[in-house]
């Protein structure tokens, strides 16, 4: 197992947070606040499963960053964690496998649940 | 009939010549030969007639003797003559005496004839002027069959002169113009060839007088015979019967007059004793009872109409009338024809005096007025069905003719006036509805515009309520009744969730606005909450990381620890947190009011939703300080006949957790004693119905109207945001297209009924 999360977000606290919350499950958190750094992080860094996206970010929509990053990186898997309320999820992005299980609202009274998503992405990532 | 000369005494008739010789004639000439005969044996005559002859006829023996001889004849002869004399005397003498007797008794005689013959003549005249007044002439023919006599009053009455008739036979002057007329002349004919007597043939003449038609004449004749027994000939009688023929005619075309137009009459006409027998009926009414007029007059009511009940009824209305006298109108009655069909009578009966009977009879006119009393019904029943109609309206509804005066209310404004129709009936609109009294202007102005004139939201007080309403007065434009209907709605029940729209209306707007700043307003709260989270979890001692971090910078943890705790640090964290957290929610309820782009509708189990929602309640965070769901009982009442419903999963979820919520929250509140929540569905025949049923406190009115407003609560303040049912409201009417309705009363339950249509129209 990989221990490493990418977290993209452009709310500088959101992302410390979770940043934090994770470390201290554990994690290895590399986080970011537009794609475009994320990528360059990925491309150079080492190998993550498991991203955790905004949906409103200020290079591009989180719908199509994960479109481009799935492209790129097919076993990268991604947990959907958005501030607008009437988010729903592509039928694309359904294709690809992600149901409204990956959807987290903000705010998050508390990370727990989606820390365990994380992890639970992970493992399965290792287990076939 | 006797005249008064025959009284006096009649010429002595000629003494009728006699044959023979009466018996004292032969007795005087008997004796007359008796004393002769003893004379001469007493004289012995002969001795003297020999000597007398001798004398004469022998001259020679002229004797003296002779002389004596002679006188002893003479003497002789003279005793036989006085022999002759006496018995002459004698004779004539007994003559005479029966000759006088004779004469008396021919006197009588003549006299008793007389007087036969007066009585004959009398009794003869008696006879004619019988004949002549029972008849109006004599006649009589001879053997040939022709006329040879005819009383004066044949020629006056029939106006034919005699020549015409005498020496004529009868029917050389009768008409014979049909048929059956020449076959009766030929039968009369007959009889009269063979000498028989014949009464009252009656014919008509073909000569006439100074008349145009022919008379009709009625004879009777016998045929008469001499003492040998030859015919001679014909006497009989005749009577002119031609003004009675014409009576009769008159009389029969005036009864088959009568008797067309009574047939004519399409009503029952009849005319029936005292016993019921049918004295008259016309063809309507035998038809009626399906028989023939001749069947049904003189037979008694019973035994041509078989229905008894009627039958005994029918009869003692006829016998009330007969014995009253007094007319009787039976407004109905049925009565069951022939075909078995009930027919409904009007019926009037009018007692009468039937002629030549001499005894009250009563005279019966039935109208068959089934159709009538049909359309009758109809009518009643259309009216009462129109009448059921406006009195199912919801609508307040008043008739009020030109003036304003009550014509008709519906019930609902019977309701609303608190008077009958009966009692509102011409009264005028305004005093029995005060509140409209403004409006008949508007009546007026629709009846002389031909327009409905509209007063929409109307203000009214009703008992101290503010009450909206809708008038509308519409114009009646029927022929002959002009007039209006005042249409009152209350529509303070529509204002109400009117504005509860526009209240959530502008709630959307506020969602709309939510929703374009969620994430504005989200990722602040995130870091407040999750800011909070992490420092919680920084601060806690037994974190593996904390305890590290505070040994390298020579902290102690524990100690730290209490501090925050001495100096409530933990409790202010945890605070914001809690504020974090309703903000949020607060967010999340407004964001619901936003019209989501994509509703995700699909087949749910129903039962498994309500039991995923159960499940939901009962481990409900927020609730669990307030309440045990688990001390409530739940009933299940599902309908097996339902099991999916199209609708948006999450979206229901929340409705009917909320709903469960909110009773649970108020029986806890209440402290309903044995708190019951009733899970019930039903399939109904457009929608599925889903019913949240408490036992709880119930609502007053007041609350009950009001609670679907937004940021209505009844809840402490800051225990509820007032948005609950607000949103679920929305989220079943405008997003399910479906309706959500309460039913509740103080102190017995509340009863949230949702109704999702089972065949969803594309979702708005």
């Amino acid at each position: 197992m990989t221990d490493w999360v990418l977290i993209v977000d452009d709310e500088a606290m959101i992302r410390e947070n979770l940043k934090a919350y994770l470390e201290d499950e554990g994690w290895r958190v590399a986080a970011f606040e537009s794609v475009a750094p994320a990528l360059g992080w990925l491309r150079n860094g080492d190998p993550c499963r498991v991203c955790i996206m905004d949906m409103r970010l200020p290079d591009m929509d989180g719908n199509s960053a994960i479109r481009t990053l799935r492209q790129i990186y097919p076993d990268l898997e991604f947990l959907i964690h958005t501030g607008s309320s009437g988010y729903s999820l592509p039928e694309d992005l359904r294709a690809m496998g992600l149901d409204d299980s990956r959807v987290y609202h903000k705010p998050l009274a508390d990370m727990a649940p989606l820390a365990a998503a994380a992890r639970r992405l992970a493992m399965r990532e290792d287990s076939p | 009939m006797s005249a008064p000369s025959s009284s006096s005494t009649p010429p002595i008739p000629a003494v009728p010549r006699r044959r023979g010789w009466s018996r004292s004639f032969y007795w005087g000439l008997a004796l007359a030969v008796v004393i002769g005969a003893a004379t001469v044996t007493v004289l012995d005559p002969l001795p003297y007639y020999e000597t007398l002859l001798d004398h004469w006829f022998d001259p020679a023996r002229w004797e003296p003797e002779v002389f004596t001889a002679m006188l002893h004849y003479i003497l002789w002869l003279l005793v036989w003559l006085g022999v002759v004399a006496v018995a002459a005397l004698l004779w004539s003498w007994l003559l005479r005496r029966q000759v006088t007797q004779r004469t008396r008794q021919l006197l009588r005689e003549l006299h008793e004839r007389q007087q036969v013959e007066v009585a004959l003549r009398e009794s003869e005249a008696r006879f004619r002027d019988v004949t002549e007044a029972a008849s109006d002439w004599i006649w009589e023919m001879n053997e040939r069959l022709r006329f040879t006599h005819l009383s004066e009053r044949f020629y006056a009455l029939t106006g034919i002169a005699p020549h015409h008739v005498l020496g004529r036979a009868r029917w050389e002057i009768g008409a014979a113009d049909s048929a059956a007329d020449l076959e009766r002349w030929r039968q009369h004919r007959e009889l009269l060839e063979q000498h028989l007597p014949f009464r009252d043939f009656v014919y008509q003449t073909r000569l006439s007088g100074n008349h145009n038609a022919g008379r009709y004449l009625k004879v009777s004749g016998k045929p008469i015979y001499d003492v040998q027994g030859r015919f001679l000939g014909y006497r009989g009688t005749g009577t002119d019967i031609t003004e009675q023929i014409r009576a009769e005619t008159a009389l029969r075309e005036s009864e088959l007059r009568l008797r067309r137009i009574i047939d004519l009459v399409p009503h029952m006409i009849f005319a029936k004793d005292r016993n019921g027998r049918f004295l008259l009926a016309n063809s309507a009414t035998a038809k009626a009872i399906g028989v023939t007029v001749d069947d049904l007059v003189q037979h008694p009511h019973p035994i041509v109409h078989s229905v008894a009940e009627e039958t005994e009824r029918m009869l003692a209305d006829d016998r009330e009338v007969i014995d009253s006298g007094i007319p009787k109108l039976i407004a109905e009655e049925t009565f069951t024809d022939h075909a078995g069909q009930t027919r409904t009578l009007q019926t009037i009966k009018i007692p009468f005096i039937e002629p030549g009977l001499n005894e009250t009879a009563v005279l019966g006119v039935a109208i068959d007025i089934t159709e009538q009393r049909r359309a009758k019904e109809e009518v009643a029943r259309m009216r009462l069905y129109l009448k059921n109609i406006i009195d199912s309206m919801p609508s307040v509804l008043i008739g009020v003719d030109p003036w304003g005066y009550i014509t008709v209310l519906n019930q609902p404004a019977e309701q609303a006036g608190g008077m009958s129709w009966e009692a509102a009936q011409g009264r005028f609109f305004g005093d029995v509805f005060p509140q409209l009294e403004g409006q008949f202007e508007q009546v007026r102005q629709a009846i002389r515009l031909g327009r409905p004139i509209k007063t929409p939201r109307m203000t009214l007080d009703i008992q101290g309520e503010l009450h909206y309403a809708d008038v509308m007065v519409y114009p009646l434009m029927a022929d002959s009744a002009s007039g209006a209907v005042i249409r009152m709605d209350d529509i303070t029940a529509r204002v109400r969730i009117e504005s509860m729209m526009v209240q959530t209306e502008k709630m959307l707007s506020v969602g709309g606005l939510a929703a374009g700043m969620a994430h504005e307003i989200n990722n602040p709260l995130g870091a407040i909450l999750q800011g909070s989270q992490n420092i919680l979890r920084r601060v806690a001692p037994d974190m593996p990381q904390n305890r590290a971090v505070a040994d390298a910078i020579g902290i102690d943890l524990d100690q730290l620890h209490r501090y925050l705790e001495q100096r409530q640090v933990l409790r202010f964290l945890e605070g914001i947190r809690e504020a974090g957290a309703r903000a949020a929610k607060i967010v999340a309820d407004m964001l619901s009011f936003s019209r989501r782009s994509e509703s995700r509708f699909a087949l749910v189990n129903l039962e498994e939703m309500l039991e995923t929602v159960l499940r939901l309640a009962a481990s409900d965070y927020d609730l669990k300080k307030k309440y045990d769901f688990k001390r409530i009982a739940i009933e299940r009442d599902y309908d097996p006949a339902l099991r999916f419903v199209s609708c948006d999963k999450t979206e229901i979820e929340q409705v009917i957790l909320n709903l469960l919520k909110n009773a649970a929250q108020a029986m806890a509140e209440e402290g309903t004693p044995a708190p019951v929540i009733t899970l019930r569905t039903r399939r109904e025949p457009e929608h599925a119905l889903i019913e949240v049923v408490d036992n709880g406190p119930g609502m007053d009115d007041k609350t009950l109207k009001r609670v679907f407003e937004p940021f209505f609560t009844t809840k402490d303040v800051g225990a509820g945001t007032g948005l609950g049912l607000s949103v679920s409201y929305f989220i079943v009417t405008e997003q399910h297209n479906g309706r959500l309705s309460v039913l509740s009363k103080p102190g017995q339950g509340a009863r949230f009924s949702i109704r999702l249509p089972l065949s969803r129209e594309a979702p708005p």
